[in-house]
């Protein structure tokens, strides 16, 4: 099949020393049979990627990237492995939670099977300025699909609206015409209803004659900035734009947070962006905040298990949760909040504190619910 | 209108509800309409279930043979039609059963099917049904015709009533031919441990605030006495107190249950955003619960107080 | 009803009262020899309104729901229907042809079933079908499938919008062939088909059903695959025949409202469930509250 040949073309697999590198950075490979070095050997050396394609741990990556930041020969494994994905998911090959997501996207615009119609309830008391409407602004707060519809998550999205609306800027949202950016959607393998997705929101920002994006989550910035290849608009992921705010003085602080607070770097934030200095930048600047960061942290940070589609799959393993150990590394540091910039990142620790019971210890917050709550 | 047929439904041995509900909706139209209840019982060895019929029926005919041993859509549903093609009903209930699907289409007089509402408009037969999954109620008129045929939602009307009186019981005897083309191999009784919470109409869920493994089998014999299906969130399937095909939520299974009791659990969207319909009864100690926020009905207290007293309320009205 | 009285009746039929007809009859349509295992499938489609989470309104006439704005998909005992029909050919060889009836937007359904591995799809379309119900819906398809060769028909048990459950019977009625409904297991054996049934309370019943044979099947059959938009567009150039009332040879009067023994009278919304009810904390009168709302709400004795 020639989909062998261009993967180890396309990617110039034949670059690969198999140092293994990639595979001792993978968080993954703690709990999973995952191992992406043999993964590269495999496609480069066999005729025949079948037997690859029955391998469930395939659904276990997170695309975190790790591998591709580690690989001496700057390849990039983690792609390689959405590639792979991407044949199985053409052939209608993918786990049943996964093919749920995907019809719910295509149908409803949002992987949750939650109505179009109801995208928008979570902000119908707050006076925003809606572009669907024929309102117009400078910034487009794209909220995303988790943070619209997840009661948890519209808290974070209500507490942006409140740091927008505090610092005075001129911003609106899509309303019910926002659409799923897609991110997670090519993660799983889906090349061509994402491409769908992008055509159709490019389209739509086009229309709206939109210049400048905020968005919620670390995982629409990444897409928007590195996937939909149009410089028509400047994305930007809320921790950079609301950094700029603090600098620039438009926010004012009224309250103390007096916590120790620690910060989980996002790997779509951080690993693939490399924006590290503005979420500690923010949580520095909130009064009353003691901050410690991490052993690992930055590039070197744990990974949640939130991305790669893996909201919709349970990883084939069955060890501890990385999620957990993630907690039990900052209750060991003496923080009482883990501080992070992602809804899954924050759902993903949420579920771990929940369920090894440690929810009297230590808490999860968006940077931006403590930035609301100071201000 | 003149007789109201009721195909009688039953199954090893044993009458199911369905029957019990369609005699006591037959028995409000025949009584608008001062026609006669007539209950059809087809089988093999079932006289002593006509005795139990005859409370509730004016008439029960029963068909006995050999052949009718085991419920075959097409030899029941040839002694059907020769029954209804004789007594001329002006109305014949089935059940929207595994048994009623298998017989209602076939026959070519107005039929509608589902139907969780029947009344007499002027000596016409009006039917309500569902449509859109429950969202829309649909009332369906028919040709005008001596005989009509309806299937019946089950647990829709009541199965209890008054009692009205002894009818009486008619053997009648109809030369049944052998049906070589479809044949009853065995039933299959679903396997324990074998479980499949996307097709159960009750499902009893427990999360978290169940505290501790041991106390699953609480929740277990609650869900059996309730002939509900044991279901669960993540965390008890992380924990291992119920294997993975029992979670409801995103990352386990969708299911559309008629009813879901939600014991200990907080009800995270994660969880409730894979209910697709049906009622929900919450059971949670803590008031604010998001839970609460989709459920029909709510405890509030502490589910070791609640769950012993309804098992043994349950167990009360099991025994009879 | 009124309106109609006095309308078209047609008497009833005692059915399969002639058995021997059934038998010949059988053996034109079926493929099926006594040696071979091929099986050609037809399967029926529907693309039906996903109205899981939408708010329903209805529109003016009160006989329709407003449609704008409505996601529409294929059925989705339907999809299983299609992954059976496909699974079954790659078992024992043959094809699969899809029908759907419906106006144009019906071909995205038909294209999913190509990707899922049909190998033909018809489309039958005509102003005159519409009000048609389940038993007339079953006539035209019947009128079609008539003329074709196959072993197996596969409809889905139940449509999600309509819901009458009566078209794969129907038709098997119609074609004098014989049928099983709820089906969720095939195995083909010599000649004839052994297929479990679903039945309540998770029990299951299995029979041998000779072919030619309608099965309408229920969820769960299978795990239908996921067919993705890249694989769609492949197929968008993919012929689907066309037929209307003429091309099958019918006449008006047989098909849509005049056709039909029933029609809908006016749609309405069921009362709205109210907010959540708050039952007492105490434990006997909850656990006696409960217990009411299990048995009024489908559960219990
Ligand atoms: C990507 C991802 C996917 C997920 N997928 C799923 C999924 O598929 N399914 C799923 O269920 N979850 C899933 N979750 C987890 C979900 O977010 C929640 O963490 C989980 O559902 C909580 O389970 P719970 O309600 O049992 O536990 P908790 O949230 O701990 O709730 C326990 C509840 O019990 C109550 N309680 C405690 N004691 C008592 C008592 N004595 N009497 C009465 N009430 C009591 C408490 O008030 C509390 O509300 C997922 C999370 C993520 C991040
Ligand atoms: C404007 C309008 C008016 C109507 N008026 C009436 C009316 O007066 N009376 C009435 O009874 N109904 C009416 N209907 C309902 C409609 O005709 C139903 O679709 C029909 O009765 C079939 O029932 P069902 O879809 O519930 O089939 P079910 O028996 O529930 O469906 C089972 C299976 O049959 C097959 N199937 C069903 N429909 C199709 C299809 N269109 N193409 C291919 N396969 C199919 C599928 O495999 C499906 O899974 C009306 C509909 C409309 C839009
Ligand atoms: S992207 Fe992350 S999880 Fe996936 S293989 Fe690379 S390191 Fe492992
Ligand atoms: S790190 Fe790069 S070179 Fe080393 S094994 Fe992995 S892919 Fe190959």
């Amino acid at each position: 099949m020639d989909g062998e040949q261009s993967l180890t073309e396309k990617y110039e697999l034949f670059g690969c020393i198999q140092c293994g590198r990639c595979s001792a950075g993978c968080p993954i490979s703690l709990n999973s049979a995952l191992n992406i070095r043999k993964l590269i050997r495999e496609v480069t050396v066999h005729q025949v990627l079948e037997p690859i394609y029955e391998q469930g741990e395939l659904w276990d990556c997170t695309t975190c990237s790790i591998c591709s930041l580690r690989c001496p020969r700057g390849l990039k494994p983690h792609e390689v492995l959405i590639s792979i994905r991407s044949i199985l998911a053409e052939e209608g090959n993918v786990p049943a939670t996964v093919r749920d997501a995907l019809e719910e996207t295509f149908k409803h615009g949002n992987p949750y099977g939650q109505i179009r119609s109801k995208r928008f309830e979570w902000a119908t008391d707050l006076k925003i300025k809606n572009f669907s409407q024929g309102d117009r602004a400078e910034i487009l707060y794209f909220v995303g699909c988790a943070p619209s519809y997840d009661p948890r998550l519209q808290e974070v999205s209500r507490a942006l609206v409140k740091t927008f609306t505090q610092a005075e800027v001129n911003f609106g949202i899509l309303g019910n015409e926002e659409n799923c950016c897609g991110n997670e959607i090519r993660r799983m393998g889906e090349e061509g209803l994402f491409e769908m997705l992008r055509a159709d929101n490019i389209k739509l920002f086009h229309n709206h004659e939109i210049r400048h994006i905020v968005t919620t989550s670390s995982h629409c910035y990444n897409t928007f900035k590195n996937e939909y290849k149009d410089d028509s608009f400047k994305a930007e992921h809320y921790t950079i734009f609301v950094a700029e705010l603090i600098q620039k003085g438009k926010l004012s602080f009224s309250k103390e947070i007096k916590k120790v607070v620690t910060y989980q770097d996002p790997c779509f934030l951080g690993k693939q962006n490399g924006v590290y200095e503005e979420p500690r930048f923010i949580l520095r600047s909130i009064p009353g905040i003691t901050f410690v960061d991490f052993e690992r942290c930055r590039e070197r940070s744990l990974c949640c298990e939130g991305g790669g589609g893996r909201m919709w799959i349970d990883a084939s393993d069955s060890g501890q949760r990385l999620g957990e150990v993630r907690i039990r590394e900052a209750i060991a540091l003496g923080a009482e909040i883990i501080a992070t910039a992602c809804p899954f990142c924050l759902l993903k620790l949420d579920d771990a504190i929940t369920t090894i019971g440690l929810a009297d210890k230590i808490q999860v917050r968006d940077i931006i619910e403590l930035l609301a709550e100071a201000i | 209108m003149g007789r109201i047929f009721v195909l009688i439904e039953h199954r090893k041995g044993a009458i199911r509800d369905i029957t019990w509900e369609m005699l006591i909706k037959g028995r409000e139209l025949a009584l608008r309409s001062g026609g006669e209840l007539t209950a059809l019982l087809l089988g093999y060895q079932i006289r002593n279930l006509a005795e139990k019929l005859v409370q509730r029926a004016d008439e029960v005919l029963v068909v006995e043979d050999e052949k009718l041993s085991n419920f075959n859509g097409e030899i029941y549903q040839r002694v059907l039609s020769k029954l209804i093609s004789e007594y001329k009903p002006a109305l014949t209930l089935i059940g929207h059963t595994s048994f009623g699907m298998e017989l209602a289409g076939q026959l070519e007089l107005p039929i509608t099917t589902d139907c969780i509402d029947l009344c007499l408009e002027n000596g016409a037969l009006k039917a309500v049904r569902q449509m859109y999954t429950g969202k829309v109620n649909a009332e369906i008129s028919f040709i005008g015709a001596p005989s009509y045929i309806v299937t019946v939602r089950p647990d829709v009307f009541p199965a209890e009533g008054q009692q009205t009186g002894r009818g009486e019981i008619k053997y009648l005897s109809l030369p049944i031919e052998e049906i070589k083309y479809k044949k009853f191999i065995e039933y299959i009784e679903p396997a324990v441990g074998e479980v499949d919470i996307t097709r159960a109409d009750i499902l009893v869920s427990v999360g978290q605030g169940i505290g501790d493994k041991k106390n699953i089998s609480m929740i277990a014999e609650l869900s059996e006495l309730m002939g509900g299906v044991l279901a669960c969130s993540r965390p008890i399937v992380d924990k291992k107190w119920l294997p993975k095909e029992r979670q409801v939520g995103l990352s386990g299974k969708t299911v559309k249950p008629k009813l879901y009791l939600a014991i200990g659990i907080s009800g995270a969207f994660q969880h409730i955003s894979q209910i697709k319909g049906g009622h929900i009864i919450a059971i949670n100690k803590d008031p604010r619960a998001p839970i609460f926020g989709v459920a029909d009905y709510g405890i509030v207290e502490d589910l070791f107080k609640i769950v012993p007293v309804l098992t043994s309320k349950l167990k009360e009205i099991k025994a009879g | 009803m009124d309106r109609k009285s006095g309308g078209k009746y047609k008497s009833p039929r005692l059915a399969f009262s002639e058995c021997d007809i059934f038998f010949s009859g059988s053996a034109e349509h079926s493929s099926f020899s006594n040696t071979g295992a091929i099986v050609d499938i037809i399967v029926c489609v529907k693309r039906v309104p996903d109205t899981a989470g939408a708010t329903i309104e209805i529109a003016d006439d009160a006989r329709r729901i407003r449609e704008d704005g409505l996601v529409f998909d294929m059925n989705d005992c339907d999809k299983y229907a299609v992954e059976e029909a496909v699974g079954l050919k790659k078992k024992y060889g043959g094809s699969v042809t899809a029908i759907a009836l419906g106006t144009e937007d019906v071909e995205d359904i038909l294209r999913m079933c190509f990707v899922t591995g049909c190998d033909e799809g018809i489309r039958l379309t005509d102003k005159a079908f519409q009000g048609s119900d389940a038993v007339t819906i079953a006539r035209i398809l019947h009128r079609l499938i008539q003329s074709m060769k196959f072993d197996l028909i596969l409809t889905g048990a139940q449509a999600t919008d309509d819901g009458y459950g009566q078209v794969g019977s129907a038709l098997a009625e119609l074609m004098g062939i014989s049928h099983a409904t709820l089906v969720i297991g095939i195995e083909i054996l010599d000649g004839k088909a052994r297929v479990h049934r679903e039945l309540e309370g998770g029990m299951e019943e299995v029979v041998e059903i000779r072919l030619p044979a309608v099965l309408t099947i229920q969820t769960g059959i299978n795990i239908p695959r996921y067919v993705s938009i890249r694989a769609l567009m492949k197929v968008a150039q993919k012929e689907i025949k066309v037929l209307d009332l003429k091309g099958l040879g019918m006449r008006e009067e047989e098909v849509g409202e005049s056709g039909s023994n029933t029609s809908i009278e006016r749609l309405f919304l069921p009362p709205l469930t109210k907010e959540m009810e708050i039952l007492p904390s105490d434990p006997g009168e909850a656990a006696t509250r409960v217990v009411k709302i299990l048995k009024d709400k489908g559960g219990l004795v």
